[in-house]
Formats: C-alpha cells, structure tokens, sequence
C-alpha cells in the first residue's frame, strides 16, 4: 500500500529531477557556445594595427563575428531552445571592446585587454515541468566575455 | 488470526512485485540518463576544443586527430568508438570549420527497453591561418 501512495510523489519527483538534470546540460552547451562565439571573435586582431604598433586591436567587425558563431554553435541545441539559434542570437546584448583599458557600462566592470563581451537570454522548451504545472519555458541567462593574449 | 497473517503476506509480496517491477526500471532509467548526459557532456567539450584546434592547423590534419583521440581518452570515451568529422578539410582565413564527434551509446532499461542512441557533438570555430 505504501509503495502504491508513495509512487505519484516518485513520479513528480523523478520527473522534477530529469528536467532540471536536462536543462543544465542545456545550459552547459549554450554557454559552451558563448565562450566558444566570443574566443573566434578575439582571435581576429586588426592587422594593420598589429604590423604598426605591435598592439592587439580587435578587428571592427569583432561583435558580429560573435554573434555569427554564437549562433551557428547554438543551433546544435535547436531541438531544446523555445526560439530559433538565429533569434536568440540576434537579441543578444553583444559588445565588442577593441582597445585597453575600457569600461563595460552594462556589467560595470572594467578590462585591461580588448574584450568582447556576451549576454545572452536563451529561452528552453522545459516540458517536464509543464507537467508539473511550472513553466513550460525556463529562460536562461548566459555570460561570456573573452580576451586575447 | 490466520487471515490476518494471510493478507500481511500478500500484501507484502504485492508491493515487493511492484517495486521490483516500477522502481527497478526507474533507478536504472535515472543511472543511465545520467550516464549519457555525462557522455554528451564531455563529448561536447572535446568538439569544442576540436574546433578551435582545427581553426589554428588550418583543417583536417594528423596532429588534429591525434588531439581528439587524447582528449576522448582523457575523458573516458574509447576514442575507436567516435566518428570523427571535419569540414571542410582545408579550411581558409576566417572561414567556418565544423567539427562533429558522434558515438552511438547503448542504453538498457531492465523490464522496458534496450536501444542504441547516437549521441552527437557540433562546434563551429573560424579559420585562423591567413595562407
């Protein structure tokens, strides 16, 4: 008798479990995509700059470079997302800082090499917790900043 | 007396029945979701970093394969086990080069279901050598 009670309280809780074990690994991916978008982004220096003075310069298209890759990387999480890699991607809050030092108004923070900077809202299908009667969309925020050496 | 004791017993072989037959499968189930997120997981770090090597070489070369082998092993995959694909082969300055990892993982459910799932990785790096 008690196993037959105790099962629907399992159930919500197993399926409680897998959704949230799904939406990290979902979570790890999109910000694997952020870092990965803003690293190809840094990884292009303005090479006229770099052959005069010898210092990095991020390359003036440094922030749509990054939301380009951003959004290629994402789409291999398309199933999972409650948007298009390409939507998500065009109203990220991407900022490209190609000289040192500067000032991140958004985050406040400021950087001692050139930065590209990422903030992304990634929104995901969650519909185990629509069963349970929550969201049927989490929405995840993701962060990535990356600068070169 | 006696039909007490009867219907104790019952019962108890009853939700035994039930929990051998429910909750077996279902901590299997848990164990190997687990199990095959961490796959996918670590497979995708392996792509990632794949990619970017893949920028710097230029394409698909020896040193790139040997990279992916060790980093597989380094995280647990049998690397003979992973198809390996990079496009395109010769990749050009600030260019797209994907690299895709797939490896087809078996899953066994005890009372339920056995099956193959392919799990896949993808990451999209740019060409970093101006030839």
């Amino acid at each position: 008798m008690t196993t037959l009670l105790a099962l629907p309280l399992l159930l919500v809780v197993l399926v409680g479990v897998l959704e949230l074990g799904a939406l990290r690994a979902v979570a790890y991916r999109a910000a694997a995509a952020a870092d990965l978008a803003t690293l190809v982004a840094v990884g292009d220096q303005d090479q006229i700059e770099l052959a005069r003075s010898g210092n990095l310069r991020l390359a003036a298209d440094a922030a749509d470079t990054a939301r380009d890759y951003f959004a290629r990387n994402l789409s291999a999480t398309a199933p999972a997302l409650a948007a298009s890699a390409t939507a998500i991607a065009a109203s990220a809050d991407i900022a490209s800082f190609p000289t040192a030092p500067s000032f991140d108004p958004r985050t406040g923070v400021r950087y001692e090499r050139p930065t590209v900077r990422l903030i992304a809202l990634v929104p995901v299908k969650t519909p185990g917790f629509a069963a349970l009667l929550m969201p049927a969309v989490t929405t995840l925020t993701i962060r990535s900043t990356s600068s070169p050496r | 007396m006696r039909g007490w004791r009867g219907d104790e017993g019952g019962m108890a072989t009853l939700e035994t029945t039930l929990m051998v037959v429910i909750l077996v499968p279902l901590l299997f189930a848990i164990l190997e979701f687990g199990w095959l997120t961490q796959r996918w997981l670590a497979q995708d770090g392996v792509a990632l970093q794949a990619a970017r090597y893949a920028g710097e070489l230029g394409g698909d070369r020896p040193e790139l394969r040997s990279y992916v082998q060790e980093q597989l092993r380094l995280v647990g995959i049998e690397p003979s086990r992973v198809i390996v694909e990079v496009e395109p082969v010769n990749v050009a300055w600030r260019e797209p080069v994907r690299v895709s990892l797939r490896t087809d993982e078996r899953v066994a459910i005890p009372f339920l279901f056995a099956t193959t799932v392919a799990v896949r990785s993808t990451a999209v790096a740019r060409g970093e050598i101006n030839r």
